[in-house]
């Protein structure tokens, strides 16, 4: 008995167009995957929905279909069961790294692969209970005018966290969305934007209804540093794909979450590409991340180590998947 | 005016119904619905696992989870582990092994070793360490806690 | 000596008297009981760091429907807090706020959201004033006094000086300084501060249900703020979830729930989030320690030098004692024979700090024993010899008048480098790997109470009565560090009783003898020699009347498996159950009562404040550390701690290697990743919650390796001294000592997050590389 939540009502549709159709109906709606994001922001007087549309419901979103032209993942699928799923693991077993990394067993069991892709991006001026937030006159992100991690920014600075983006971009996934419009699918790196707050590039009511991956990726991993082996969110996650030819680079992607306000594909690797991997080569990689990845201080883990560390987790991957 | 609705749900093994608020929390249902304190708050929403219950046989965090939203399901907590007023290998393991000292995390961190323990019988250290992770206890520097849940796993076993 | 010989019930492994509570869900903390029937109550707390109180308006919130009572600093007359002397803080502010999250105001109402609803509508006008985050800033000449009448927002400085520090150091062979520095962190107990009041205004009586540690502490506390006659005032400590100090000093909130109650004539729930808890605080303060010794090439210290700067938060606290800890506990360990000590708790503007597990005994040691390790790797001496090098031989008095009277840390030293394998791993270890090692000590009780009242400094009564039971009443907190099973193990060893005869009622001060409550590790010492003295008169009882009963005389009579009979005879006996029927004859239900005092020459030296530090027992601890460092990422993962911890007799053996290993399990937190730091510009609380509080999880947590060394006091209880805080400090002058081991950095400042360590290494990295260029270049 220590927080009174606001005072939404629940409705659990049976299908992706019935809760498009209770969003375009109500102004203050909601999404309600997993809720192990939305609900400890709710609870911290962030939000006020009055209505909450529990994705729990509809069938269609729990399936995970692997076939001859890919893998379909269901946006309602729980980190805990993708963890768990055979078919993905054979063909996609850096999904299951990331997946199994997330937060802890209570968080997987019930977050989902679609509340992770679509994770609200993260900042201690933000991720504060009601109190704190209005004493510091909020923040750009909700109800405030001033970026606190950068008080001149005219954008939001708080930082993408989720740790299936990297490795779902790195394998050129790309997402099914349903809204009141009807549905449509786009690729992974158009889903986000580089402003804190209006990180996901998604129409009102729109949401995530499926990811789908391509029959065949490369080579793949994914790592993150965080401080303690559970519950953290990722200071720094990167993901690296890389296809071996003889002792060149046949092919070579790598993709960084916790940095910045999206998760997104390090510009410039696939220059790379074809040549050896050398040292020189390795420190370009590392040179590369270091200058795309702007770590803020949305976390109390200094900028300058993250920047160094995302840096040095591409460098050992790229090297580790090109030994094999 | 809050919402209502009747919950449905089995809870500890008896089908319950129970007019709840939408915007009740599942550890509030749980609490101060059912009576079943045994389940606890720890922290401001889903970084302790105190509250751990399970919901069909998995562990979830029910201070970050609304009673709305698990109509129809099956849940458990601490309170239905004892068979005919004796402990479970578990809840003895942690007993007998000093795997509780002050005792508030005790139902989170034995609810999801039961949650581990159905699914793998003879789990090694690093497998529990997963499967505890995200329970914080404060007192044992979870020594004793995987010394606890081995013993059970053991006497389950045997 | 009060020693046993292990088997029958001191000295045996026992789960928890009140375990099968814990691990059922039975057990009821303070936010379980009952509460349908009480007013909520709710907590308007300050969205200012430092600022005066220009005007309070709660009329809104007062008129509000369903808010029975709102009550502000008004409504009390009186302070709250330690040392009579250093009360300054009131359980609501009045005309100044001094830290954010200070409670100003609050309210009970028919519900919670009514309450919370309650809390926006209460006005507060304020001048905002400077605030202040750093030594550096609230010490400047200009700065704004946090107290009018503490200059220099000095609560307290201290000044120690004993034997020839010049001529120590002119003796020295090497003399080196160092500066560490050491985060804020607090104590994290699981359970969130919750409390059920109840005003009986008809008769005009309060019962409190708390999760004190000090139930006693909390009584005196309502009986001055509340300005009422303590007897009418009843103190109830349900189950508690951890304390580790947090809870040894009454709590603002619990007075602001005893106003709402009797404001409200009713009953009142408060129940504080994680976020209100950490503000309630009175961690362990950040503290930046200055310390030079002095050393012989074989590694004896000539001398020490010690300046601590603490910082204390806002108000006073038990800031005093612990400023007095840090200088008084540079003694009892090893052999010094001059020191300097100077300390300052400074004012800023954060919540109150307080005691925390190894209270001013953690950031000193560490930084005493870091320096030392530096200081032996210069004179080319293994860290076990620069230890071995300045051992006590006890018994001993110290330098500043503590009394050793047992030491078993040459012990300690012994299992940990034969554990670790110190000598073939030290130095050998693979690339990024290490090994460090550490040493510390604690007070098993402190010797002077802070309430002096002349009485005994425990109480324990045994009750026996028609059905056979025995029943001990106590006033000791058992807060989950198992004190309730210390004192049923003790009474069942002196009585030869079957321990499940033996039922522990704890905390209620209507029932239960007073006892000054759980710190400072003083219930198994203390309680436990009361309990022991309780043991023996109700033994006593049972002897005379199985005499009586045979026709014998006491002192032939032999107890064994609760048969009574008379020694070397063949008789089957009488049970127990005989016996107590035979004793209840005449007399009916039989209360007997132990009690346990510390001898005036325990209690320190004559110098000002030299009670602080002084007990009956030292405790000893000694720790090797195994660490990997990720060179790329800055993590450092602690594989494998070995500690062994010189407790006397450890009358649980069980429980002090549970108590162990969470000890050095905290150091731990507090070595890697727990901090609490505060926004420099505005004061803000910035990790208030368990996301950027870091507690580490069972993942990163290592294998701890725990050797009980029992170095018998020969006045602790069956020769037992504390188990739960002595070996804490060394983890984490062992923990930093092995990242030198693993990486060649000397890391002083704690927590050693990831980022310090990155930016340390490429700084080291660049370093290297110059100076190679340098040597290329010659």
């Amino acid at each position: 008995m220590t927080e009174v939540l606001p005072e939404f009502r629940v409705v659990r549709p049976a299908t992706a167009q019935e809760a498009a159709a209770a969003h375009r109906d109500n102004e203050g709606a909601r999404y309600l995957a997993g809720g192990t994001d939305l609900i400890p922001n709710v609870r911290r007087g962030i939000g006020d929905p009055d209505l909450l549309i529990d994705l729990g419901g509809i069938a269609d979103l729990k399936k995970i279909e692997v076939g001859a032209n890919g893998a379909r993942i269901g946006a309602g699928v729980t980190l805990a069961h993708l963890a768990k799923n055979a078919q993905i693991a054979a063909a996609y077993p850096a999904v299951i790294t990331a997946a199994k990394s997330i937060a802890g067993p209570g968080h997987r069991a019930a977050g989902t692969v679609g509340g992770n892709v679509c994770l609200d991006t993260r900042c201690v001026f933000y991720n504060q209970s009601q109190w704190w937030r209005e004493s510091n006159n909020f923040c750009l992100k909700y109800k405030g005018d001033t970026c606190h991690v950068a008080p001149k920014s005219t954008y939001c600075h708080a930082a993408y966290s989720g740790d299936l983006a990297p490795v779902l971009l790195v394998m050129g996934a790309q997402v099914e969305v349903t809204g009141p419009e009807g549905s449509r699918t786009i690729a992974l790196p158009d889903l986000y934007g580089e402003d804190g707050q209006n990180y996901l590039a998604l129409k009102r009511g729109e949401f995530v209804t499926a990811v789908l991956l391509p029959k065949d990726v490369l080579p793949t991993v994914y790592e993150k540093m965080r401080v303690r082996g559970a519950i953290d969110f990722p200071l720094a996650g990167v993901a690296v794909a890389l296809r071996r030819d003889g002792d060149k680079i046949g092919d070579l992607k790598v993709a960084v979450t916790g940095t910045n306000s999206r998760p997104f594909i390090v510009e410039g690797i696939e220059e790379l590409v074809g040549g050896p991997l050398s040292d020189e080569v390795l420190d370009k990689i590392g040179d590369l991340v270091q200058k795309q990845v702007s770590p803020m201080r949305t976390t109390l883990v200094a900028p300058f180590g993250r920047r160094r560390i995302a840096a040095a987790l591409a460098r050992r991957q790229a090297s580790a998947l090109f030994a094999g | 005016m809050t919402h209502k609705r009747v919950l449905s749900l089995t809870l500890n093994g008896k089908n319950r119904q129970d007019l709840v608020p939408d915007n009740m929390l599942l550890v509030e249902y749980l609490r101060e619905v059912t009576g079943n304190t045994g389940t606890k708050q720890g922290c401001d929403g889903g970084e302790c696992g105190a509250c751990t219950v399970l919901i069909d046989g998995e562990p979830h965090l029910s201070c970050i989870t609304l009673a709305a939203t698990v109509e129809g399901r099956k849940i458990e907590t601490i309170e239905s582990l004892a068979v005919n007023g004796r402990m479970s290998a578990l809840q003895r393991a942690f007993h007998e092994k000093l795997g509780t000292q002050c005792g508030y995390c005790t139902p989170g961190m034995i609810m999801a070793s039961e949650a581990l323990l159905r699914t793998e019988k003879k789990p090694s250290k690093d497998t529990i360490r997963t499967a505890l992770g995200g329970n914080i206890c404060r007192c044992t520097g979870y020594v004793k806690i995987i010394e606890a849940v081995e013993t059970a796993a053991e006497e389950v076993a045997s | 000596m009060n020693v046993v010989a292990r088997g029958h019930a001191a000295g045996t492994r026992q789960p928890l008297v009140d375990g099968v509570e814990k691990v059922t869900g039975r057990a009821k903390y303070s936010a379980d009981l009952p509460f349908a029937d009480a007013y909520a109550g709710a907590v308007y707390r300050s969205p200012y760091a430092h600022a005066e109180i220009l005007e309070l308006d709660v009329s809104a919130a007062r008129a509000l429907e369903g808010v029975i009572a709102v009550v502000t600093g008004d409504d009390v007359n009186h302070t709250y807090g330690i040392l009579p002397i250093a009360m300054n803080e009131y359980c609501m502010a009045k005309g100044k706020v001094r830290y954010r999250g200070e409670p100003v105001a609050a309210v009970a109402a028919v519900d919670l959201r009514t309450a919370k609803k309650a809390l926006s509508l209460i006005k507060m006008k304020v001048r905002e004033l400077p605030q202040y985050q750093t030594a550096e800033a609230a010490q400047a000449p200009d700065a704004v006094l946090l107290h009018d009448d503490k200059p220099g927002n000095i609560e307290r400085e201290v000044k120690h000086s004993f034997g020839d520090v010049a001529a120590g150091f002119a003796d020295a062979d090497l003399v080196r300084e160092g500066t560490y520095h050491c985060g804020e962190v607090t104590h994290l107990h699981m359970e969130p501060h919750a409390c059920l009041a109840e005003f009986d205004d008809e008769r005009q009586e309060l019962i409190l249900k708390t999760c004190s540690q000090v139930p006693y502490y909390v009584h005196l506390m309502l009986e001055r703020c509340m300005e009422m006659d303590s007897s009418k005032i009843r103190v109830i400590k349900p189950f508690v979830g951890g304390g580790f100090g947090a809870r040894t000093e009454t709590l603002n909130f619990e007075i602001i729930a005893c106003l709402l109650a009797r404001a409200a004539k009713g009953k009142v729930a408060l129940h504080l989030n994680r976020e209100e808890t950490f503000l309630t605080h009175r961690g362990r303060q950040e503290t930046i320690v200055n310390i030079k010794i002095g050393l012989t090439k074989e590694g004896k210290i000539t001398a020490v030098d010690q300046m601590v700067k603490q910082l204390g938060g806002a108000y006073a606290g038990y800031g005093i004692v612990t400023i007095l800890y840090s200088g008084s506990l540079l003694h009892g360990i090893y052999d010094i024979q001059a020191s300097n000590y100077h300390g300052q708790r400074i004012y800023v503007n954060r919540p109150p700090c307080g005691a925390m597990r190894g209270h001013g005994g953690v950031n000193m040691r560490h930084a005493f024993e870091s320096l030392l390790d530096e200081m032996a790797e210069e004179l080319g001496l293994d860290p076990f010899a620069v230890r071995r090098a300045n051992l006590l031989t006890a018994p001993t008095q110290t330098l500043n008048g503590l009394l050793v009277t047992s030491y078993g840390l040459d012990q300690c030293l012994d299992r940990v480098e034969e554990g670790s394998k110190w000598k073939e791993r030290w130095g050998k270890l693979p690339k990024g790997k290490g090994l460090g090692m550490a040493c510390s000590h604690y007070v098993s009780g402190a010797a002077k109470p802070v309430h002096w009242t002349g009485e005994p400094h425990a109480t324990v009564n045994v009750k026996m009565d028609f059905d056979g039971g025995v029943t001990i009443l106590t006033g000791a907190a058992d807060i989950g560090q198992g004190s309730s099973t210390v004192v049923a193990l003790a009474v069942a060893e002196v009585c030869k009783l079957d321990l499940g005869r033996i039922r522990v009622i704890a905390n209620d001060s209507a029932v239960t003898p007073k006892d000054n409550g759980s710190y400072s590790s003083r219930v198994t010492y203390m309680v436990g020699n009361a309990a022991i003295d309780a043991g023996r008169a109700l033994n006593d009882v049972l002897v005379a009347a199985a005499a009586a009963k045979l026709d014998a005389k006491p002192e032939d009579i032999e107890v064994e498996n609760e048969t009574y009979r008379v020694a070397g005879s063949q008789d089957p006996g009488l049970t127990f159950k005989e016996v107590c029927a035979q004793a209840l004859v005449d007399t009916g239900c039989i209360t007997v009562k132990g009690t346990f005092t510390v001898p005036t020459e325990f209690q320190g030296g004559k110098h000002r404040g030299a009670a602080v530090g002084s007990t009956m027992g030292f405790s000893y601890g000694a720790v090797v550390c195994e660490v990997d460092v990720d060179e790329d990422t800055g993590l450092v993962s602690v594989d494998k701690v070995w500690v062994a911890h010189d407790c006397g007799f450890a009358i649980n053996p069980l429980s002090v290697e549970g108590q162990v290993e969470g000890a050095i399990w905290m150091g731990m937190g507090q070595a890697l990743s727990e901090v609490t730091t505060f926004n420099a510009k505005n004061g803000l609380p910035m990790h208030a919650n368990l996301l950027d509080y870091r507690v580490p999880t069972i993942v990163e947590s290592p294998p701890i390796e725990t050797y009980i060394v029992e170095a018998n006091d020969p006045n602790g209880p069956f020769g037992a001294k504390e188990a739960s805080e002595g070996a804490l400090p060394a983890f984490m002058a062992a923990f930093t000592a092995a990242i030198y081991n693993a990486t060649g950095l000397r890391i002083n400042t704690l927590p050693v997050t990831p980022d310090k360590l990155v930016e340390a290494l490429s700084k080291k990295q660049h370093r290297d590389k110059v100076e190679a260029a340098k040597r290329s270049n010659a």
